[in-house]
C-alpha cells in the first residue's frame, strides 16, 4: 500500500502554501495547514498507525475520520486523539499508541498466535482462580491495558462551560440539517446548528460532484449571512430530560473544550449516515478502507490511498468513490458490484498491507485480484443515539439495509439520511419543512415558558397547537444486506472482536443482544458503536437463525462520542467568602485556614503569644463568619421558644441569652446567643459553619409549620463585621473608640447588648460576651466600615497592648474555658443533655424542635463531655483518640479536642466518655495514635481556666 | 474619635483602567440597597408596585426589585431609597394586617453592574438562566446562581444596551467580580466606574 500526495484539488481544504512540521514517533515528517494528523501522515507515505487492542495487529486507515478505530494516537501529553480529525499544527509530538517497544516491531503481537484462546470472556473465565492470585494477574494484565499515557503533572488546562437556550438545536450540518437551521431562523427562532465536523456541509465536502460543490457553496454562504450560530468541531454528546443537551465544542479559541449544556425547546437529529464496514477475513488489514476513506483522503486532503485498487460497491458512494480514485490517477483493478449479487471474500498479504483481494466467485473458483488497496462500499449505519436517548426505538427496514427511527417525541425531530433516501434536493427540501416545523413547535414551547415565568415578558392569547406534522417522508432506496462474507472477520476493530467471537457468545448462550455486547466487548470501544454495531446485530442474528430485526440494536446512551472529564468538570467555580477585614490580615502576613467557604486567619506567626496577650493585654479577632440572623416581628419570642431547647418569653429588651438548638432527634444542631435589640426585633448568632443551616431550619419552621406567625427573617451574617475585642484591657479599649454607650460594669453587664457608635460609625451594636473566657466586648460593625474600625481599636489600643488574634487562638482559650463547639466535641448522635447542660433544657415548655426525643433521653444515662487532664502535662493527645478501659481495646469514648495550653502550661482535653466515667477525678487511659496509653483525669468542670467565671464578668 | 470612614466595597483587588469594551463591569456595591418584606397581596406590595420578578421606578426615583414573593429590593441614592421605603413600617395608612419590615442591606449585599450587547453572553457562562429578550427583558427580576454564588439578578437596561444589576452577599463580592471578569474575557470585557 502506498499513499503519497496528490495534484491540488479542487475541493480540498488544505492550505499548501502553509506547511508545518511535526514528529511521529520521534521522526521528523510535514504537512499542510488544513490536514488532519493522519492525512498528512498517509500523504508522507505512513500506512500503519497504531496496534490493535488485544492482538496487536497493524491498522492502518479505515474511515479516516472521527469514527475511525485504528487512528487513535498521543499528541504530547494527551492520549487518545483522534488522528483522523485533530487538525495538524505546527510542532505537534505525535506517538503511536499501545505498541511495545515500536509500531513496526511491536512484540506484544505475540498475542496473535495465541489468538485462538483469546476468545471473548477470556478475561472473566481466566483468571477468577485461583482469586489469591488476582494482584499479580492484574499487575500483568495492566501493562497490556491499550490506550495512551497520562502524565499526572501535566497542568490542568483551561475548560470553559457555557449554557444556552436556542428554540432550536440542530445535530448535524449535512445539506438537510443546514436547510432545518436556515428554515427556522428564517421563522426567527433563535438556532444553534452542531457540527461534529470541522465544517459545515457533510458529505458534500467530499464529493467532487459539480453539483454537490455547488449546493455546497449556496448552502455555506446561506448559512453564513444567516442568524443561526454555527458550531463546527462540536458534538451533541447526549440527549436528557426535557430536550436538555449536552454539547461539546472542541476548538474553541479560549479553551481546550468548551461543555454547552443546552436548553432546546426541539432538537432536530441530522447526523447523516455512517459508513459501515463489511466483515471477512483480512477485513482489518491496512490498505482495506470505506468508500467515505477514499473519497475524504483524495477530495479533501489531497492524499492517493494507493496504486491499484479493487471497489467493492453497493452504492452510489462506491461508484463515486471509484470514480474519484480514477481521477487521482488509482489503477481500478476491479470493481466488485455488490449489487450484482459478488462478495468480497477475503484479502491476502502480510499483516502490514494487502496485497491481494480474494473475490467470491460462488461455486468457481474464486477470484484473486492484485491489488493494495481494497475500498468498501457495504452500507450504513443511521447513528440514531440521540433519537435513542429521546426514547426512541429504531426498527429495521431489510429492503433499505439499515435501522430508522420510529417515534421520536413530539419535541425531537429527525431530517436527513437517517429518515431516507433520496435527491440531493430532496434531501434539502425534507430538511427545510423539518426546519419550519421545529420552529412552529419551539415557538408553542416558548409561548408556555413565557406564559408560566414571571420575569418574562408577557405573552397574549393561548398557547398555540402544538403543529402537525405534514412533512413529505423520504423513500428508502434499496440495498443489498452486507454484513458478513462467506468468512470470519473483524467487527469491532475497536475492541478486537470478531465474528467469530460473536458466534462463539451466542453458543455460550448469551441470546440477548445487550448480553452479548457486555460479554464480548463489542460495540464498547471508542468508536461507540458507529462502525460496529448493526455488524454485531448481524452477526449475532446469523448465528441464532433469527433475523435483524428480531435481535434488535443495543440502546445507544450518552455520550455519543467520548468527551474528556475536563469537559465534563467544564471551569472550576469555588467560591471563596472573605471579610471586609481581610486586606488587614493579610497585610500583616497571616496564615489563614479555609473554614468552609470562608478563608479566615488562623494566626499571625505564634498563637500562644497571641493567647497571652488575650489574657494580659487585649486582643482582636475577626469573627465575621459568625452566623447573624436579624428577626423581626411580633412572634419572634414564640418562634425562639420553639427553635431552642430553653425558655425565651422573658428575655428583655437589651439583654443576652444563650441557646442550644436540636433536631427533631433531640441531637445537638447548633448553640448561639440571642439578643433583643428593640421590641420586636431580635439579632440571633450561630456557629460560624451552621449558619446558612439554620437559616433553612428557621425557614422551614416557619413556612411549613407556623406560617400564620409573623416574623421575618433575614440572614445579616456580613452586613456587619465582626470583631470581638477580649482581654482585661478590653474595656479601655472600647471606650476610647465608642460614643453613647454606657460601659460601666453595671451599666452594661455580661449578656447584654447595646446599640453604638463606633469610630463615628452608627448602626454598630456590641454585646457582652465572649469566648475566650475573657472581657469581651462582641463588635458588629456596618461591614462596609469594618475594616475602619478595625484599624481605628489597632490605633486606639497601641498603648494597651493591643494585637490580633486568629482561631487557633480562640480555639485554644475556649479550650482553657471549657466552650464546646457544635460538631467538633459533639457529633451526629450527642443529645443535648450530653453537652454538660442538661440544665439548659425546659421540659415543661408546650413544644420545642427535639423535645420528644429529650423527654426520652431524661430518664437516660448519655455519653457526657467532659473536661480532661492527661496526667503528663507535656502530651497532647490528637484529636479523636479513644479512650479504652485499662488494657484492652473496648471504647469508652475519645478526646474531642486537645491543646497546649499556653495559660496553664499544661495539655487541656474536652472529650466524651460513657456516663460512669463522667464525675470528677475519674482515671481515664487514652490510646494515643503511636499506639502508646497514657492515663489522663477528668475534672470537675469543663473550664481548666476561672471556672467561676469572673474574669468574663469583669 | 476618628472621622467617619467611607464606604469600602467588598472588591479590594486593583484592576488596570479599561474603556470601550463590551460588556462593561462595574462595581456599584456602594448603592443604598433596603430589603423590605410584607404581604405578597397587601398593601405595602401595592405601594411598591414591583410585582414578583419584575421591576419598577418609584417615584422618587428609587428601583424596586420584585425579588420574591412578599420581598423587595429597593436601591437607589440614599435620598431615593429613604423616600421609596418611608413610612412602610408604619401602620398609619396601611391595612393593620400587612406585617411590615424594612432593612438596610447595604453593607450586606455587593452589587455589580453587568452592561453590554454582549453581557448576556457572559452571563451564559456563569448562570443557567435564559437570558435571551423573551425569558428575561428589561425589568426582569430573579435569583439564580451566579458562577457557584447565589444572586438576585435585575435586568436594567442602560443607554439603550442591556444592562444587568447583580446582587449578592458581600463576602462572595471579590470572589464574584472576578469570576464575572473572567467570563467576560473572551468578550473583552472592561472593568469601569460607575453609579447604580
Amino acid at each position: 500500500m502506498t499513499m503519497s500526495r496528490l495534484g491540488i484539488q479542487s475541493t480540498e481544504v488544505i492550505d499548501r502554501a502553509t506547511k508545518l512540521r511535526f514528529k511521529w514517533n520521534g521522526k521528523r515528517f510535514s504537512g499542510f495547514e488544513g490536514d488532519t494528523i493522519a492525512s498528512a501522515l498517509a500523504a508522507s507515505g505512513e500506512h500503519i498507525f497504531s496496534r490493535s487492542m488485544k492482538y496487536h495487529r497493524p491498522r492502518g486507515i479505515l474511515t479516516a475520520d472521527y469514527w475511525d478505530p485504528n487512528l487513535l494516537v498521543q499528541v504530547g501529553d494527551d492520549p487518545n486523539v483522534r488522528a483522523g480529525h485533530r487538525l495538524l499544527e505546527s510542532s505537534m509530538d505525535v506517538r503511536s499508541q499501545n505498541a511495545w517497544p515500536s509500531l513496526h516491531r511491536d512484540l506484544k503481537a505475540a498475542n496473535s498466535l495465541l489468538g485462538r484462546f483469546l476468545t471473548a470472556g477470556f478475561y472473566y473465565k481466566t483468571f477468577m482462580r485461583p482469586q489469591w492470585l488476582w494482584p499479580t494477574y492484574e499487575r500483568v494484565l495492566a501493562t497490556f491495558a491499550p490506550g495512551g499515557k497520562i502524565d499526572i503533572d501535566t497542568p490542568h488546562r483551561y475548560h470553559d462551560k457555557r449554557y444556552s437556550h436556542p428554540d432550536v438545536v440542530v445535530a448535524g450540518a449535512g445539506p438537510a440539517g443546514i436547510e432545518a437551521a436556515l428554515a427556522a431562523s428564517a421563522t426567527g427562532a433563535q438556532v444553534l446548528l452542531v457540527e461534529h465536523q470541522h465544517a459545515v456541509g457533510g458529505h458534500l465536502r467530499f464529493s467532487s460532484g459539480d453539483a454537490d460543490q455547488a449546493a455546497l457553496t449556496q448552502l455555506q454562504a446561506t448559512l453564513a449571512a444567516s442568524d443561526v450560530e454555527v458550531l463546527t468541531d462540536s458534538t451533541v454528546t447526549g440527549r436528557y430530560e426535557d430536550n436538555w443537551l449536552g454539547i461539546v465544542q472542541r476548538n474553541h479559541p479560549i479553551a481546550v473544550e468548551r461543555l454547552i449544556k443546552a436548553r432546546a425547546k426541539v432538537l432536530v437529529v441530522a447526523p447523516g449516515l455512517i459508513e459501515r464496514p463489511y466483515v471477512f477475513e483480512g477485513n482489518d488489514r491496512p490498505g482495506v478502507i470505506t468508500s467515505g476513506a477514499a473519497r475524504r483522503l483524495i477530495n479533501l486532503w489531497g492524499v492517493k490511498p494507493g496504486e491499484r485498487a479493487v471497489v467493492f460497491s453497493a452504492n452510489a458512494d462506491g461508484d463515486a468513490a471509484a470514480a474519484d480514485l480514477d481521477r487521482a490517477g488509482v489503477e481500478i483493478a476491479e470493481i466488485v458490484d455488490a449489487r450484482e449479487r459478488r462478495r468480497i471474500s477475503s484479502t491476502t498479504g502480510s499483516s502490514r498491507a494487502v496485497d491481494a483481494v480474494v473475490v467470491d466467485a460462488g461455486l468457481a473458483s474464486n477470484q484473486r485480484i492484485d491489488a493494495d488497496l481494497l475500498v468498501v462500499a457495504a452500507g450504513w449505519t443511521a447513528p440514531t443515539s440521540l433519537l435513542n436517548m429521546a426514547g426512541d426505538r429504531p426498527v429495521y427496514d431489510a429492503t433499505a439495509a439499515r435501522f430508522f427511527p420510529s417515534d421520536p417525541p413530539a419535541n425531537v425531530l429527525a431530517t436527513g439520511g437517517i429518515v431516507g433516501d433520496g435527491s440531493l434536493d430532496q434531501l434539502r427540501s425534507h430538511g427545510a419543512a423539518t426546519g419550519r416545523l421545529a420552529a412552529a413547535r419551539a415557538a408553542a414551547v416558548r409561548h408556555r415558558l413565557q406564559a408560566h415565568t414571571a420575569r418574562a415578558l408577557a405573552v397574549d392569547g393561548t398557547e398555540p397547537a402544538w403543529a402537525p406534522d405534514e412533512r413529505s417522508p423520504l423513500g428508502r432506496d434499496a440495498h443489498p444486506e452486507l454484513y458478513r462474507s462467506d468468512t470470519h472477520g473483524m467487527v469491532d476493530y475497536s475492541e478486537d472482536v470478531s465474528s467469530k467471537d460473536l458466534v462463539a457468545a451466542s453458543k455460550e448462550g448469551y441470546d440477548s443482544v445487550e448480553l452479548a455486547k457486555r460479554f464480548t466487548t463489542a460495540t464498547m470501544g471508542p468508536s461507540q458503536g458507529k462502525l460496529e454495531t448493526v455488524n454485531t446485530v448481524a452477526a449475532i442474528a446469523e448465528a441464532r437463525g433469527e433475523t435483524i430485526a428480531e435481535v434488535g440494536t443495543t440502546v445507544w446512551r450518552p455520550p455519543y462520542a467520548p468527551l474528556t472529564l475536563g469537559a465534563l468538570a467544564g471551569r472550576v467555580f469555588e467560591p471563596v467568602r472573605v471579610s471586609s477585614i481581610h486586606p488587614w490580615h493579610e497585610a500583616k502576613g497571616v496564615t489563614t485556614i479555609q473554614a468552609g467557604q470562608w478563608i479566615r486567619p488562623d494566626h499571625y506567626g505564634d498563637p500562644a503569644a497571641e493567647v497571652r496577650n488575650v489574657r494580659e493585654n487585649v486582643g482582636l479577632i475577626d469573627v465575621t463568619p459568625l452566623g447573624k440572623l436579624d428577626l423581626r416581628g411580633p412572634d419572634v419570642s414564640k418562634l425562639l421558644n420553639l427553635l431552642y431547647v430553653n425558655k425565651w418569653s422573658k428575655l428583655a429588651v437589651g439583654k443576652v441569652r444563650y441557646g442550644m438548638m436540636c433536631a427533631e432527634d433531640g441531637v445537638v444542631l447548633d448553640d448561639g446567643v440571642t439578643g433583643r435589640l428593640g421590641e420586636d426585633h431580635y439579632m440571633m448568632s450561630t456557629t460560624s459553619s451552621g449558619a446558612g443551616g439554620v437559616w433553612e431550619w428557621v425557614e422551614n419552621w416557619l413556612q411549613t409549620e407556623r406560617p400564620d406567625w409573623r416574623v421575618h427573617v433575614t440572614p445579616v451574617t456580613t452586613a456587619y463585621a465582626s470583631i470581638n475585642i477580649a482581654g482585661p484591657k478590653s474595656r479601655e479599649l472600647v471606650s476610647r473608640v465608642t460614643s453613647g454607650v454606657d460601659l460601666d460594669p453595671d451599666a452594661f453587664r455580661y449578656m447584654e447588648v447595646r446599640g453604638a457608635t463606633v469610630a463615628g460609625v452608627s448602626g454598630c451594636f456590641m454585646w457582652r460576651i465572649g469566648f475566650t473566657g475573657e472581657l469581651s466586648f462582641e463588635l458588629h460593625v456596618p461591614a462596609g466600615h469594618g475594616l475602619a474600625v478595625w484599624e481605628a481599636l489597632m490605633d486606639a489600643g497601641s498603648d494597651l497592648g493591643v494585637g490580633p488574634f486568629g482561631l487557633e487562638g480562640q480555639r485554644i482559650m475556649r479550650l482553657e474555658k471549657g466552650h464546646f463547639i457544635v460538631g467538633q466535641d459533639t457529633d451526629g448522635l450527642t443529645l443535648a443533655p450530653s453537652t454538660g447542660m442538661g440544665g439548659l433544657i425546659k421540659l415543661d415548655k408546650d413544644d420545642f424542635a427535639g423535645k420528644p426525643e429529650l423527654v426520652w433521653a431524661a430518664d437516660r444515662r448519655l455519653p457526657q463531655i467532659v473536661a480532661i487532664q492527661p496526667d503528663n502535662p507535656n502530651i497532647v493527645p490528637d484529636e479523636a483518640c479513644q479512650i479504652v478501659r485499662g488494657d484492652s481495646n473496648e471504647i469508652l469514648g475519645r478526646i474531642t479536642s486537645a491543646r497546649f495550653s499556653p495559660t496553664l502550661g499544661r495539655s487541656i482535653c474536652l472529650g466524651q466518655v460513657e456516663p460512669e466515667l463522667a464525675t470528677g477525678g475519674t482515671k481515664l487511659t487514652v490510646l494515643l495514635t503511636s499506639g502508646e496509653r497514657i492515663s489522663a483525669t477528668v475534672i470537675d468542670h469543663h473550664a481548666h481556666f476561672d471556672p467561676a467565671g469572673e474574669r468574663l464578668r469583669g | 474619635m476618628a472621622d467617619v470612614s467611607k464606604f469600602e466595597s467588598p472588591v479590594v483587588a486593583s484592576y488596570p483602567p479599561s474603556s470601550g469594551g463590551d460588556p462593561t463591569l462595574a462595581d456599584v456595591s456602594a448603592t443604598t440597597k433596603w430589603l423590605v418584606r410584607a404581604d405578597a397581596d397587601g398593601p405595602t406590595a401595592d405601594q411598591l408596585g414591583a410585582a414578583f420578578g419584575r421591576s419598577q421606578v418609584a417615584a422618587g426615583g428609587a428601583l424596586v426589585l420584585g425579588s420574591r414573593p412578599g420581598e423587595w429590593i429597593v436601591l437607589g441614592a440614599s435620598v431615593q431609597v429613604s423616600m421609596a421605603v418611608a413610612g412602610l413600617e408604619q401602620p398609619e395608612g396601611l391595612d393593620s394586617s400587612d406585617f411590615v419590615s424594612a432593612l438596610d442591606w447595604t453593607h450586606g449585599r455587593a452589587l455589580f453592574r453587568v452592561t453590554g450587547h454582549g453581557a448576556a453572553r457572559m452571563l451564559e457562562k456563569v448562570c443557567s438562566l435564559d437570558w435571551s429578550d423573551p425569558m428575561t427583558p428589561d425589568g426582569a427580576v430573579v435569583s439564580a446562581s451566579v458562577a457557584k454564588v447565589t444572586c438576585d439578578i435585575a435586568r436594567n437596561d442602560a443607554d439603550g444596551a442591556p444592562s444587568y444589576l447583580i446582587f449578592c452577599d458581600r463576602s462572595f463580592g471579590q470572589y464574584l467580580f472576578d469570576a464575572l471578569i473572567d467570563a467576560g474575557d473572551e468578550f473583552g470585557i472592561s472593568v469601569v466606574t460607575s453609579t447604580a
